[in-house]
């Protein structure tokens, strides 16, 4: 079947399906179609609902159709001195619609937030069909319950995203990248210690192992790499203070670009995420995971002061490598993240995901699907298949407290 | 149903003193910050833990007794009144549990007031960013279930953007966790959906808020200007900078004159159209030429002066006009209807042309007073609510204000919540299915509607949904 043109083809589509029980998987541009547990249902694209809607440069916020690509969306904002302030690890043909709905983010979030900060308004499709629009085109708005972060995220399980209106930043008047190196036989943890009070207020702060420093050609060893912006005298101030920290060396701001592209498209891909402070022994922990329990080197970044480590094992989640190397899956997903931490999944080989705990099984998340979509036709599987509300147990997000 | 036995019932959970039932006693719950809508609940419980709100949300459950959360009551939309409810006061859970610096989180009770906590972090260099104008009595509790801002929230965000986990009493009484303090989690972001649910999906006892280091450095700037387009040709050309100012406040010659002849004087010129009151923060580097910037901006666009708070002292006291522009209003007549529309930014100087012309129109005098840095407007009307036909008009007026804001692409609270006074506004914001797709979503949390009934959502929008087919 083609492509929905408009969002009413799109809500006739999920409205047919519902009728008949006939699950959808819902593509944009198509780059995470392998990401998420196993997930059939007919293809339902959303890619030709593509195009800005409105864009007014002085409102400093955007309107954009759902299938329209990051790229464009960085073209159409760079010809007005903006951006979206959001760098998602993923090739730039990726759709804003995905995005969000994966809420996917990468190293600028420090500065600019999370996907559910950036999102003002969304039109969304329930899994009946229904032509829903939640939020506004205002940088401000309590109107209603808040169903614009209740989408962010749900991986397009509650409703399919058919428009979105971000929040966008002027570019900064001035944008460097440095990289900063330093003694590899100290600990990580005194080499991040002047952190805490080094007058810096970076757009980006990664910390990168010595694979992905050699693999973007910055360093031989874990390095910083660190992203500075504002006005001349903010980012100078800023570059001497790195200095604290090690040797500072400047490089192309591109490099950022490299990070969220180059990321190998089928790759496992895990995010660790634990307490800022704890952040050094969660990246240590990964590493050393990863060196003992599989033979595949890992790529392993960290976003020092959200306390997330990114993981990726650069080996094809769906080829032989995975059968060959006989791993223990149970292990495996439960022991990559050091004990109180958590981990996401993104990337996982089929026979692993069973293994990985439903973060949507609870009262409240089951509940939520019984009301957006009654007969689970949206990205059926794709969370896990959580039990009617019947049967649900609470756990993950929102867990049992008290008996 | 409501009986004595429930009373009773309810005195054995939390204590004879903390029932209260009499007249006099119900009065100081009859209404919040905004007069005119009035109701006497039922009676108020006032639990004093966790447990005890459990347990008190468990019994009123069996009763099938609706109720209505509420912290210190300053809202501003009517939303923690109680018609035919109970009330639960969550003022005696005033516990900071732990500052955690490292983390920089804090785990607090919902009645902790939002200047306690900023007192609290200020030892350890924190801030808790959210700073509504009534931090001086509203709750955390409070500012979770409006999703409360302030002027600093042009910089920092919302409530929504610093809340990292709460537990909540759902209104069946099980007590569920959503988000979590110490890792960021998969799964639906329900700590999401639930700020800013107004008291309807249950009751917060425990929240995890985020906090910020204290800007090292700080400036602010106060430019006048003739008219109150000038002013807000200034607030596009700074935002157009890519400058974030920490605030951007805007005040008219009303809300001056208002504020200068009250106890809060605060130095403002009262000749003049209206006044901007901008701040930046931040790294010490960089930060004058980012408030010459802003200087520049504001001369461009027409400011008679512009100057700069030289000390700590100068600094509060052009903030505490401004923080308590609102109290100052409240005594120029008995009543005062407050607005909270957001339009977008390029829009300021045209809507507030067409409001003054509203006001014009009816007969009522409009003073404004808001955070024009994100275009959330504050419209405010002084009258006599016992002069019928003056309360007309002013009726008549804030309605066409409101049509005005939506029709500019905007929307009709940006902090204060709908509560019942917005109620009648929502038809014109959203469709339908969307309506129907929130009170979906509302049922899940609270199947019997007994959570702060007859708020947020218009019942009518309630009674089809496609969604259980």
């Amino acid at each position: 079947m083609s492509a929905p043109a408009s969002p009413s083809d799109l809500a006739a589509r999920i409205a047919d399906a519902h009728a008949r029980r006939a699950p959808l998987r819902i593509r944009g541009a198509g780059t995470w179609l392998d990401a998420g547990r196993p997930c059939a249902g007919d293809p339902l694209d959303i890619g030709a609902l593509a195009g800005i809607v409105e864009y007014t440069p002085g409102d400093l916020t955007i309107t954009a159709r759902a299938g329209t690509s990051l790229r464009e969306l960085d073209r159409v904002t760079a010809a007005e001195g903006q951006w979206l302030g959001l760098d998602p690890a993923g090739a730039p043909e990726g759709t804003i619609g995905a995005t969000v709905a994966t809420a996917s983010d990468g190293p600028l979030a420090i500065a600019f937030g999370r996907v559910r900060d950036l999102v003002l308004g969304l039109e969304c499709i329930t899994g009946t069909g229904e032509v829903t629009r939640v939020g506004g085109r205002v940088v401000k708005n309590v109107a209603g319950f808040d169903l614009v972060r209740l989408h962010t995220g749900a991986w397009g399980t509650l409703g399919v995203i058919s428009e979105v209106t971000l929040r966008l930043r002027a570019r900064p008047e001035v944008d460097r990248a440095f990289v900063v190196t330093g003694d590899e036989r100290a600990s990580l943890e005194s080499r991040l210690a002047p952190l805490t009070d080094l007058p810096l207020a970076p757009l980006a702060l990664e910390l990168l192992d010595p694979a992905l420093s050699a693999a973007l050609g910055l360093a031989r060893g874990t390095c910083l790499l660190v992203r500075l912006g504002g006005n001349a005298e903010r980012v100078d101030a800023q570059q001497r203070a790195l200095g604290a920290l090690g040797d500072v060396r400047e490089v192309d701001t591109a490099v950022f670009m490299r990070l969220a592209a180059d990321e190998p498209s089928d790759a496992l891909v895990a995010r660790v995420s634990h307490e800022r402070t704890r952040v050094a022994e969660t990246f240590r922990h990964v590493l050393e995971f990863c060196g003992t329990h599989a033979q595949w080197e890992p790529l392993v970044r960290a976003s020092l002061s959200r306390g997330l480590v990114r993981v990726v094992l650069p080996i094809s989640s769906t080829r032989d490598d995975v059968a060959a190397a006989n791993v223990d899956w149970p292990s495996f997903v439960r022991t990559i993240a050091p004990p109180g931490a958590h981990v996401s999944w993104e990337r996982l080989p089929a026979e692993a995901w069973p293994h990985v705990p439903c973060a949507v099984a609870d009262t409240i998340s089951t509940g939520l699907r019984d009301a957006l979509d009654p007969a689970r036709v949206l990205n059926a599987g794709l969370l896990g298949e959580p039990a009617r509300r019947a049967d649900a147990v609470p756990r993950a997000d929102a867990r049992r407290v008290l008996a | 149903m409501i009986t004595a036995g429930l009373a009773d019932a309810l005195r054995s959970i939390v204590g004879p003193r903390w029932v209260k039932q009499r007249p006099a006693e119900l009065t100081a719950y009859d209404s919040d910050a905004l007069p005119g809508y009035r109701a006497t609940p039922s009676f108020v419980v006032l639990p004093a833990s966790r447990d005890e709100v459990i347990a008190v949300v468990r019994l009123l459950a069996q009763h099938g007794v609706p109720f209505v959360p509420r912290g210190a009551g300053t809202g501003l939309s009517g939303g923690a009144l109680a018609n035919d409810a109970v009330i639960i006061g969550l003022n005696r859970l005033t516990r900071i549990h732990a500052i955690d610096a490292g983390n920089r989180i804090a785990h607090v009770e919902p009645g902790v007031v939002n200047a306690v906590l900023q007192r609290e972090v200020a030892p350890f260099g924190l801030q808790y960013a959210p700073d509504p104008s009534s931090q001086s009595a509203c709750t955390i509790g409070g500012n979770v279930a409006e999703n409360a801002g302030g002027p600093h929230c042009l910089k920092y965000g919302v409530t929504l953007n610093h809340v990292a986990a709460v537990t909540v009493c759902l209104p069946n009484g099980e007590l569920v966790q959503f988000g979590d303090p110490a890792s960021e989690r998969d799964g639906y972001d329900l700590c999401g959906l639930f700020i800013g649910s107004e008291g309807c999906f249950g009751i917060a006892t425990d929240v995890w808020v985020r906090l910020l280091p204290v800007a090292p450095a700080v400036r602010t700037l106060l430019a006048d200007f003739p008219s109150l387009t000038d002013a807000a040709r200034a607030v596009s050309a700074i935002i157009a900078t890519g400058i974030v100012p920490a605030a951007l406040e805007m005040m008219d010659q009303a809300t001056i004159r208002a504020v200068e002849a009250s106890i809060y004087a605060a130095g403002y010129p009262t000749d003049v159209a209206a006044v901007l009151l901008a701040e930046v923060d931040g790294l010490e580097a960089g930060l004058d030429a980012d408030a010459r910037t802003i200087e520049r901006c504001c001369r461009e666009a027409g400011a008679r002066d512009v100057r700069i708070a030289r000390t700590d002292g100068d600094r509060a006291r052009l903030w505490q006009g401004r923080k308590k522009a609102f109290g100052a209003l409240g005594r120029i007549a008995p009543h005062l209807v407050v607005q909270d529309a957001v339009v977008p930014r390029t829009r300021l100087p045209d809507v507030l042309e067409t409001i003054a012309a509203i006001g014009a129109r009816h007969g009522v005098a409009v003073c404004n007073v808001f955070h024009a840095g994100d275009g959330n407007i504050h419209p405010n009307i002084s009258y006599d609510a016992s002069d019928h036909a003056q309360a007309e008009r002013v009726h008549a007026a804030m309605s066409e204000i409101m049509q005005a804001c939506i029709d500019a692409g905007g929307t009709i609270t940006g902090e204060h919540g709908v509560g019942l006074d917005k109620l009648g506004y929502m038809d014109a914001l959203f469709t339908e299915p969307s309506l129907a797709a929130m009170c979906a979503v509302r049922e899940v949390f609270d199947p019997d509607r007994r959570a702060n009934p007859g708020k947020v959502v218009p019942v009518h929008a309630c009674r089809e949904w496609g969604g259980r087919r």
